[in-house]
Formats: structure tokens, sequence, C-alpha cells
């Protein structure tokens, strides 16, 4: 029972980082239609700020988030307006040549940073890096929990900002309608740039999370990406709230994988369920809450 | 009518005398490789363009045709010790085989959500390859020793592999097929409405691109000599990778992925052996650049430049379909 | 038309390249061919691989440095020239490269391999082509066991045998009833765990876990969890650098405490793991094929001075680098001719020492050209790693059993 209960958990609290990842996700991918394969790139460029910041000044990467998200949403906006709008508005056979693009800037902001800082592992060691408390014979890491708690509060403001403010219902009405949002007064290319500021920003402030009890090296980006896109799919695209769900489902799913089936085929869990949901509920969690 | 015709014997017969006068004209073995790796690229990029340029559905998982038809080959020597070039004949058939369920779940399913299940199942088969030790040797892979000490063998089974991708898609596109293919990318509702049975002729078009993928993989285990699941599986370098080849030479045209092919391989080992540590940087930027000011390729670019002073070519219409 | 244009355009990428490469090729044929020995060594210096192949590169420019100074680099009036060529870290990079080096460049030797699937290809290709390889890291057991006579592996050991110290420290002190077993589902995992599964079997020692993972995972806990349950006495694991930090750092906040935890070389012994494990990299112990506090003459010279020049503290795999090139140098002033059967002979007679101990190829077990390697157990005590075994090389005591982690 003890097995199951820590499986449960670390599930949970490792879920809420992806989600969090995700959901810069899926506001660009809901917004803009387009399969974004630099988004763990733009996870790595947030983690490198993080961790340049704690080298050089000693911030501490949960401070070093209010660095790294600014910078990233920066960065984030100018791809967007620069680069991928460039494309949007030219004729083409396929849509997808804009993953394409992605995987150019992916490509770019990979082999940059391992200019700037070779390819060697880093990490950050924290004093609170390894702590943890235990419920019973459960245990729970602290920074792993501080995490979670900062991922919600995170998603809560994105929500809020989404539901309550001008910009925010524009980047949803855009998300439904573009053509529509148009008609309406909308500028749809500046909600864009803003959008995919918005998820670059996210994505580093996952990253920033994650820092204190992971590594990073250039090539850590492909690892969230794959990531990033299951539960964008699991929670429907442009949902927020779905991303939490969908997060949570695949760190559980994972973590009951890795316990009960084998750490080698973990991934193959999660992958399944995405199948799954992608063939039987094809609007994501996303589908439970409406009507 | 007859100029047609004549100009339709005329390229091929050029290009097949060239083709094989090539790997006499140019001995260096390096280069050879070289040519073998672009026919290789060019072969699984005409196999991807037939499904994702034509009919408009873009997999993100062609890498599970081919490690699919790699492992036919390679398993054929490690568990029965027959000649791995039997995978030739056996690969294709295996990966047109699971290509049949793969169609039936993703044909479900439309645009980013298509391209995002066919990624999952080519990682599904990464994992499986990697972990199912017993059939696959795992992660160790598969190693032999070459059949042919020199290129010029593999050179030409390489040609004839692309030569036969090259009719198998051209005689699909220029048959009635064609025009379904077309008309499930522009508009699949108004495709249904006019009844044709979608879900059929997208499977039409995944199996010959399976047939063709696995034929490739076959010939890169008999080529490279050694695989593994995390080489002949790889999402970034093969999956992705062959999009962005045909996407750079040009989409729904037939000989678009052999160009991009060529460029992709000609550029990358350029930069690869002159550039040091920056070369897939350099990479990169070019991508970029390609993508921003060509975005229908190269191929689909020229048609547009050549517009500008010729009138419209009807044909090209229909296989270009911008 | 359109048709007529794109195949222009193919046949004049396919020139271009021809022309280019083939002048670049040319020049420096004409201008060094008569008083250079060229050797080529491929390592990967991009994609995920780039950190190891960085260091093997440097270590081999460093060791280089210090023959030309000794005047070791000319023989007989012909220079020797080191020509680096990038595997990206993947495969078919890295059997382009070895085509380039063979056939453009015309190398009479090979060298590098960093990974053991670029290793199997370079292998091949040279074995087809008879060149001579020498492998600077590459493990995997097969290499060495297709009865190639062109490919030589010195420096490095098949990874089923970096465990013989190992067992004889098992054999001779803690006798463990039962073990468990993790490793990342790479070549080197998976030939590692599957040689120490069997020397378990030999003995009759139970494994209680036996289980694979995916590199680059966050959280192991749910494998440890189940672990912890399985109550190993000891635990022998084959990890990557960072995810060996994770692993032990996660296994400290499952209060996990089997016996002895044993990594198998590669990632535990690395100084990326003590500075990312911290505390709880203590009394981890792992085998190992070299560490700084040897007592091969030069060790720790190497150590010194790679960290004043790089900034940087190396590991085994940029000894096994620098070891290699003394090996190179060693065999061409040897070689009656240079030609590729020449050196292939000189290296065939190889008997010298390098800071990873004595070097000679031999044929036993079933290998070819393969070095008898000397391995060690080491253990990170006070956040220094000590020789522990074999005992007349130890440099300090083991410490077993381990004390759990919450006495310490």
């Amino acid at each position: 029972m003890s097995l199951f209960l820590q499986t449960i958990i670390c599930g949970i609290l490792l879920g809420a980082m992806y989600a969090l990842i995700a959901i810069g996700m899926t506001l660009i991918m809901g917004v803009m239609k387009i399969i974004n394969l630099a988004h763990g790139a733009l996870v790595m460029v947030g983690m490198y700020i993080t961790y340049f910041c704690f080298k050089e000044w000693g911030i501490d990467p949960y401070l070093g988030m209010f660095i790294s998200m600014p910078a990233l949403f920066l960065i984030g906006c100018l791809i967007q307006k620069y680069l991928i709008n460039r494309l949007v508005e030219v004729d083409s056979i396929l849509p997808e040549n804009q993953v394409l693009l992605t995987v150019g800037i992916m490509l770019v902001l990979t082999e940059t940073m391992r200019l700037i800082f070779k390819s060697d592992y880093r990490s950050v060691v924290t004093s609170y890096s390894t702590k943890t408390f235990f419920l019973g014979d459960i245990s729970i890491s602290i920074p792993m929990t501080f995490g979670f708690l900062i991922a919600m509060i995170l998603t809560w403001l994105l929500h809020l900002f989404l539901t309550r403010t001008d910009l925010g219902r524009s980047i949803r009405a855009t998300a439904q309608d573009r053509d529509a949002a148009i008609y309406m007064g909308v500028n749809a290319s500046r909600i864009t740039v803003i959008t995919f500021g918005i998820g670059s920003a996210l994505a580093a402030a996952g990253g920033s999370l994650l820092l204190p009890l992971f590594y990073l090296w250039p090539d850590i980006g492909h690892l969230f990406t794959a990531k990033a896109f299951i539960i964008t799919i699991l929670g429907g695209m442009g949902s927020t709230m779905g991303a939490i769900l969908g997060g949570l489902t695949l760190g559980i799913a994972e973590s009951l994988g890795a316990t009960y089936i084998s750490m080698g085929y973990k991934d193959v869990v999660g992958l399944i369920i995405f199948l799954l949901v992608l063939l039987f509920l094809p609007g994501g969690f996303r589908s439970f809450t409406r009507r | 009518m007859i100029s047609t015709g004549y100009k339709k014997l005329v390229v091929p017969t050029i290009v097949i005398i060239m083709a094989i006068a090539l790997p006499f004209v140019i001995k260096a073995p390096y280069f050879q490789h070289i040519i073998i790796m672009i026919f290789i690229w060019a072969t699984l990029g005409t196999a991807w363009n037939l499904l994702g340029g034509y009919a408009g559905q873009v997999s993100f998982g062609h890498a599970a045709f081919f490690g699919l038809g790699a492992y036919s080959a390679g398993l054929l020597i490690f568990h029965l010790n027959v000649s791995p070039w039997w995978g030739l004949a056996l690969g294709p058939v295996i990966s047109m085989v699971v290509a049949i369920p793969i169609g039936l779940v993703c044909f479900r399913l439309r645009g980013p959500y298509f391209a995002l299940a066919t990624l999952a199942l080519g990682e599904i088969f990464r994992l499986v390859f990697t972990n199912w030790v017993s059939l696959t040797n795992g992660a160790q892979g598969i190693l032999i020793l070459n059949t042919f000490s020199t290129k010029i063998p593999y050179y030409f089974i390489a040609f004839l592999i692309w030569g036969i991708s090259l009719i198998i898609v051209d005689r699909m596109i220029k048959s009635k097929l064609g025009y379904y293919f077309v008309s499930i990318r522009e508009d699949q509702d108004a495709a249904e409405s006019l009844g044709i049975p979608t879900t059929r002729y997208k499977m039409f078009a995944l199996l010959p691109s399976a047939f063709i993928a696995g034929l490739v993989g076959a010939f890169y285990m008999n080529y490279i000599a050694f695989i593994d699941p995390h080489v002949v599986f790889s999402l970034s370098d093969i999956s992705v990778m062959v999009i962005l080849v045909v996407m750079m030479g040009g989409v729904a045209t037939l000989l678009g992925p052999s160009i991009g092919a060529a460029i992709y391989i000609a550029l990358s080992e350029l930069f690869r052996a002159w550039l040091g540590s920056a070369n897939v940087l350099a990479f990169g930027i070019i991508v970029c650049l390609v993508i921003l000011f060509m975005p229908n390729g190269i191929i689909g670019e020229l048609g547009t430049l050549k517009r500008l002073f010729i009138r419209q070519d009807k044909k090209a219409m229909v296989a270009g379909g911008n | 038309m359109k048709k007529c244009l794109a195949i222009l355009t193919v046949l004049l990428m396919v020139l271009g390249v021809t022309v280019i490469a083939g002048c670049g090729g040319g020049t420096q044929q004409g201008q060094e061919a008569q008083d250079v020995i060229k050797i080529g060594v491929i390592l990967p210096l991009t994609g995920t691989e780039a950190m190891f192949g960085t260091m093997e590169k440097n270590s081999m420019e460093m060791a280089y440095e210090e023959l030309k100074a000794a005047g070791k680099t000319t023989i007989n009036g012909k220079e020797i020239k080191l020509i680096f060529e990038d595997d990206q870290s993947r495969q078919d990079a890295a059997k382009a490269a070895a085509e380039k080096l063979i056939n453009q460049d015309k190398v009479v030797m090979l060298s590098g391999g960093y990974s053991s699937a670029n290793t199997n290809v370079i292998a091949g290709t040279a074995q087809s082509k008879g060149i001579p390889f020498l492998i600077v890291t590459g493990s995997a057991d097969k290499i060495t066991k297709q009865g190639w006579q062109w490919v030589f592996r010195g420096a490095a050991a098949p990874s089923s045998k970096y465990t013989s110290a190992l067992w004889d420290l098992f054999d001779k002190q803690i006798k463990p009833r039962n073990v468990a077993i993790i490793y990342e589902n790479t070549d080197f995992g998976t030939s590692s765990a599957e040689a120490f599964r069997n020397d378990c079997k030999a003995r009759g020692i139970k494994i209680v876990f036996d289980q694979s993972y995916e590199k680059g995972a966050i959280d192991f806990k749910p494998m440890l969890a189940n672990m912890k349950k399985a109550n190993p006495d000891v635990v022998f694991a084959v990890s990557y650098v960072m995810d060996a930090s994770l692993i032990v750092k996660q296994m400290r906040e499952l209060d996990f405490n089997p016996r002895l935890f044993v990594g198998g070389a590669a990632g535990y012994t690395m100084p990326e793991f003590l500075e990312n494990a911290g505390s709880a990299a203590e009394y981890i112990a792992s085998t190992t094929l070299w560490v700084p506090s040897v007592t091969w003459k030069g060790a720790s010279d190497y150590f010194n001075k790679y960290k004043e020049k790089y900034g940087k503290e190396p590991d085994y795999h940029g000894a096994q680098a620098y070891a290699t090139m003394y090996i190179i140098a060693d065999a061409l002033a040897r070689a009656k001719d240079f030609t590729p059967a020449g050196i292939q002979k000189a290296l065939k007679e190889t008997d010298m020492m390098t800071i990873m101990g004595p070097i000679k190829f031999e044929d036993w077990e079933g290998y070819t050209n393969q070095d008898r390697p000397t391995t060690y157990v080491v253990q990170w005590q006070k956040g220094k790693l000590e020789v522990v075994w074999p005992e007349e090389a130890a440099s300090g005591k083991l410490v077993f059993p381990v004390p759990k982690w919450n006495e310490r």
C-alpha cells in the first residue's frame, strides 16, 4: 500500500511540472494551431538563464524565475513576430511548414547554447535540493512540492488573465475563431505574438522550477517537447485546466507504469494513454468540462 | 501529344544513362557514399511525400516503417542467419502489414491530431524495440559486416530502389488516385460529400508509402551494417528530418523530395566536414532561411517563378496543387 | 520543363559538392602527402555525447603537444597529423566521417569512437577497408569479438570486463547474498548488466530486482521504491552522469539503505556526479578503469595538467584518449613503413606502459586485439575517490556496510 501511495504522490508532483511546461504549449497550439517543436528548446534556454543567474550572481532558481520568464517572453515575441508570423502570411500547400521552421529554431537555440555553455552537464545545487519530509513512510520531496505549488499558482493566475482581462479574452477569441476575432476588431497578429511570448515565459518557469531537482545540458529540450505534446492533447488544445489534468494524468500513469510494469516501459504507458484519448476523447479532458 | 510522349522517354533515359555512368565518373568512394545516402533519403522522402504531400496526412512517425524494414533485415541474420538482403523482400511487406492497423487508428484523426498520433506511434515502436531484448537484442543493436567492399553494387541497388519508388508514386498520382489524394488534402469534408471514401484512399496512400519506407530501411541495414532502435526509430533524426527533406525540396512534387535529400545530405556533410562544432548551428540557420523564403520548397517556388513568365500549366496545377 | 530543371538542380548540387570537396582534398594532398602521417580521429563534438567527445579531443591534443615537445611526433622526417572529425553523436555521420577520412584524406590509421553504436560502424568500415582502427572508448563486447584483425582496443575495456576487480572484491570480502541490478537501456548499460547477471548466476547469487530505464528520466522514485521493497544486499547500477546523481539523491530521499551501492563506471566516477549529488555521493562505490590517484606513471600529472589547461577535471574517458595518443605514437615509431599493414603489425606488437596501465593487444576469451584491462573499485570518501580494490593499489579502506542515511 505504501508503495502504491508513494507512486501516486511521485506522479502527482512530477505531473505538475510537466503541466506547467505543457500550458505554454497548449496556449500556443490553441491560438495558432501549429505544432511547436522548439518548445523544449525554449524550456532549455529558460533553464540556462536561471543557471547563469545562479552561478554568476548567486540568485536562487526560484527567484531566477523572475528573470528567465521576462527574458523568454521577449525571445518568444521576437520569434513569433519576425519568423513564424512571416510564414503565416504566405500561401503554402501544407501549413505544416511552420513546424519545420520550429525545427530550425530548435536547432539554432540548442547549438547557440552549446557554443556559449559547452556540452557539459550543469546543475544547481541548493540547500533544499534533496530535502524531504515523511508522511508515514512516504517520502515527499520539498522542492517538488514547492514546484507543485508554484505551478498551481501560475496556472491560476493565467486562468484569471485569460478570463478576466480584455487581452486574455482576445486571446481566447482568437483561439476559438481567428476570422471572427479579426472582424470583432482583434489585432490577431499582435495576439499571436503575445501568446507565443506567454507560452515561452511559462516554459521558462517550468524550466526554472525543474532546475534544482534536475540537471541541464543543451539537448535536454527533446525530453520536454514530447511530454508537452502528449499533455496538450490529453487536456485539449488551448485549455489551461485541461493541461493541468493532462499533466497529472501523465505523471501518475508514468509512475504507475514504472512501479508496476518496468521503468523502461513507463513512457509507453504514457503514449498509449495518449493514443486512447486521441481516439476516444478527441477533444481531450476539456470535453468533460464543456457542456 | 507526340512531343509529350517523346519527352517522357527522353528525360528518364538521360537520367538512367547519367546514373549508370556516375559511379565511373566519380570514383572516390566517399562521394559514392554521399550519393548513396542521398538516394536513401530521396527514397524515404518520396515515400513520405505520397502520404504527407499528396494526400496531406502529415506523418511524424515514418521512422516506424523505416525501422521495421531495417529490423526485418537485421533480425533475419541475427536469429535465422539468413542473408540480410532477403530483408529487402520481407521488410516492405512487414511495414505494410503494420501500416494497416496504424492507418485504421490514425486516419480517424485530422491535422495536428493525426500528426501527433503518428508521432506517438513512432515513439512506441522505438521504446518497444529497445525493451524487447529477446527479440531485438535491445539497445545493443545488430552488427553485420558489409557484403561488398566496394560502393558500386550499393550504388546501383540504391538507385534501383529510388527509381522504383519514383515509378510507384508517379503511376499513382497520374491515375485517378492522385486526384482523390489531392482532393482529400485540400478539403476532406468536400471530398467526403462527393462520395469519396476518404479513409480507404488515405490507406491507399499509406500502404505504398510504408512499403517504400520499409524497402529503404532494409537497404539501410545492409549498407550501414549496424542498427539500433535509437537510430532507426529516431524521432528527431528520421521522422522529422524526412519532413524537412520533403519540405525543402518541394511538397507534392515528384522530384521535390529527391532534391531536398540532395541538399540535406550535401549541406550537412559539407558543414560537418568544414565547420567543426558549429556545423549543426549553420544547418539550423539554413533550414530557417529556406522555410522563410521558400515556403513551398525549391521546386514549389520554381513553379511560382515560372508562372510569372509562362502561361499557367494545367498539369502542374494538379500535381502542385497551388 | 519542371522535371528537367529539377534533375539539373540535383546534378548541379552533386557536382558542386564534388568540385568543392575535391579541391579541398586535392590541395591538401598535393602539399603534404609526402611528409605527414595522417591519423583520422572520429569523436562526437556535437550532439548528446559532445561533452565526452570534447574531453577526449582535448586530451589527445594535450598528449600530442607533449609528444611534440619530446620530438616524438616526427618520425623519419614525417610528421604525425591528427585530423579530427565530428560524428554528431549519430552513426550515419560516423560512417560518413570514416568514409571521408579513409578515402579523401587517405589516412593510414583511424582512432576515436566514443559510443558503442558509432564505434561499431567505424570498426566495420575500417575492417572492410583494411585500415587499422584503435578504439578510444567504445566498449560493446562484440566489437572485438568479431575476429576483426584491423580493430584494436587498448585503453578501453569490453563492457563485461569492467567488473573484474569488483567480482574479486565480492568473492573475497563482501559475499553478497542477493543483488539488485538497474541499468540504462543503452548498449553499454545492457551489455554491462548482462555480464553482471551471468556472473551472479555462475556464483548462485540471487537477483532480486532487475530493471532497465530510459535515460533522461526525472523521477526514479517509483523504480527505487520498488527496489527498496525487494530489499537487496548490494545494488549494481549502470548509469550516465546525471542519471547517476539523481538516483543516489532520490535513494536518500526514500531512505533506502542497501549495504553497498556500486556503480558500473560511466556516471558514478565523474566530477559532475559529486557536484550534483553532493553529500549523497558519500560511500557510493563504483567500478572504474582509471582514477587520477592510480600508481601508473604520469596519471596524476595528466590530471593536474588537464585541470589547469581546460579548467575542468577529466575522468577516465579523457585518460583513455590521452593514453591512446601515446599508443599511436609508440606504434608509429616502431612501424617499418607507414602503410596500414605496417601500422597494423606495429600495433599488434605493442607492449608499453601508459597512464591506463600496461597495453598489449592479445587474443583471449574470443576477443581479438584486446588489451587485458586493469579495473578498480573506487569509493567516494569525504568527497574524494579512493581506490579500495585491488588491495595492492588501494589508497583507502572500503567502508562496508555503509552507514544508513539517517546515521550519517
